[in-house]
């Protein structure tokens, strides 16, 4: 394989999972919440409060995927223990249930009839029980098959298809052997290669699903469309760094699955995968928080983000490993760059040798190396919405 | 020897360039991936790092070539080392 890593320390919870991360999670149900939510976590000191824009009066397969998300993002591995703040009970309680199922602890607060001030009260002692009961949890040594690792590129240009995303491939090619739990989505950007990427399915199956999943978005953006979305797809930033049509950058997107990996499933928007270690396809935006939000939510707990560009994004739960092929970027943004793979480029590295130092740097950020994105305290967080509320 | 241009695949019809610039009129030399073959192309136009330039001759209409399938369509003819990019290449989808 090139290293001699084969396990890493993590953090073994309840059901069996492991974590990277320790998170003390302080989560509001819905947007008006979020005050309260940001109260609790300036009370006490190691929680992490990830406020966000939704959660009133959805309804339907948006409301689904919204409960999916948010209970996911509890449930993640990376999380030691959940505070949920609600407006009212019912849907507050929902996402308690959820999240328990796990076994870790978490407890529910609703501000009707009690106020935010006495419900920060109440969340803010239950806060710091968690809090001190995490820091005293251990990482223990795990096999690499413990790792379930998502991917996403984001503004790529032409040196993501030719360095950047191959050295992904290449770890996925070396990792999905050992039993590695993988994920690759952007449905949108795979238009132009979607033929080629339904080939790379181990099952007619995962095929199907992957061709009625493309065929589903590409009829929504022909009925949305009101030109050839110049500009937003590609973004303007791919289109200054050399992508010139979609196809283009598809067929550099899919790069990332590598040379041999085959996907064996695929997955709903936030769906926690269930036929076992292997590459999933999970139907996402492709903008870049709300594809990593997703990924986060169905439990994979290490993020690699190859960028062209230079796109600067991270997660509240999931590390987010950047690594790029353009020398500028790595020059001018070296503050967010975790590896610098331009050396493919000049010649002076090869696919396997990048592929050995991502799976290496993988392993360092798993272990509890932080990323630049988690040291500049990016915590982008954005839930994917279907359609308009009630 | 410096690399300037690298092309995924045998049948691509651009490749791109991996240096600061490619002058115009420069002989620049390229690494095809897939044969691990080198070329040389002169370049008849300033192209920046990461932009395309074209390793044959393409016609307007032509279907664009890169990691041996179909990137777009070219809407204007473009010489054999001429800049490819969105000012003479189109999507085929939207």
């Amino acid at each position: 394989m090139g290293n001699s890593q084969q396990s890493f320390f993590g953090f073994l919870r309840e059901n069996g999972r492991v974590g990277v991360r320790n998170h003390v999670l302080i989560l509001p149900v819905d947007d008006i919440s979020n005050a309260a939510v940001e109260m609790v976590g300036h009370n006490i000191k190691g929680t992490l409060s990830i406020p966000h824009s939704y959660g009133r009066l959805q309804f339907g397969a948006d409301l689904e995927l919204f409960f999916r998300t948010i209970i996911g993002t509890g449930r993640n591995p990376n999380v030691a223990a959940v505070v949920v703040i609600g407006i009212e009970p019912g849907w507050t309680q929902r996402v308690v249930d959820g999240i328990a199922q796990t076994g870790k602890p978490v407890s529910g607060f609703s501000i009707e009839g009690e106020g935010d001030l006495k419900t920060v009260a109440k969340a803010s002692r239950k806060a710091q029980e968690y809090v001190q009961w995490a820091t005293e949890l251990q990482r223990e040594e795990c096999p690499l098959s413990d790792l379930w690792i998502s991917v996403k590129c984001g503004e790529s240009d032409t040196t993501s298809g030719l360095g950047s995303n191959p050295a992904v491939g290449n770890l996925m090619d070396k990792l999905d052997p050992l039993g590695v739990h993988l994920c690759f989505g952007e449905t949108s950007e795979l238009t132009g290669a979607e033929q080629v990427c339904a080939n790379r399915s181990s099952t007619s199956e995962a095929k199907e699903k992957f061709l009625n999943t493309w065929n589903a978005y590409n009829d929504f953006i022909l009925e949305n469309k009101t030109n050839d979305l110049s500009e937003s797809q590609p973004t303007k930033g791919n289109i200054a760094g050399g992508l010139t049509t979609i196809e283009e950058k598809a067929f550099g997107n899919l790069q990332k699955i590598g040379k041999t990996t085959n996907f064996i499933d695929v997955l709903e928007p936030a769906e926690e995968p269930t036929k076992g270690p292997g590459l999933y396809f999970m139907d996402t935006s492709s903008a870049a928080a709300e594809c990593v939000t997703l990924q986060a939510a169905a439990g994979f707990t290490v993020h690699l983000f190859p960028t062209g560009q230079g796109n600067v994004i991270g997660n509240p739960i999931e590390p987010v490993i950047k690594l790029t092929a353009n020398p500028n970027t790595a020059a001018t943004m070296s503050e967010h760059i975790d590896l610098d793979v331009s050396g493919i480029l000049k010649r002076e590295m090869n696919l396997d040798q990048a592929g050995s130092e991502l799976v290496n740097i993988t392993v360092r950020t798993a272990n509890g190396r932080h990323t630049c994105a988690e040291s500049l305290g990016h915590r982008e967080f954005v839930l994917t919405k279907l359609f308009r509320s009630a | 020897m410096t690399t300037h241009f690298i092309a995924h695949d045998a049948a691509d019809t651009v490749g791109v360039v991996v240096v600061e610039k490619v002058l115009a009129g420069q002989e620049a030399t390229g690494w095809i991936m897939e044969t691990n073959e080198t070329v040389t192309i002169k370049a008849l136009v300033e192209v920046p790092l990461g932009h395309k330039l074209a390793l044959a001759d393409i016609k307007n209409e032509d279907t664009i070539i890169k990691y041996g399938n179909d990137i777009g369509r070219a809407v204007s003819d473009i010489p054999k080392g001429g800049y490819v990019h969105v000012h003479n290449v189109k999507t085929k989808r939207w």
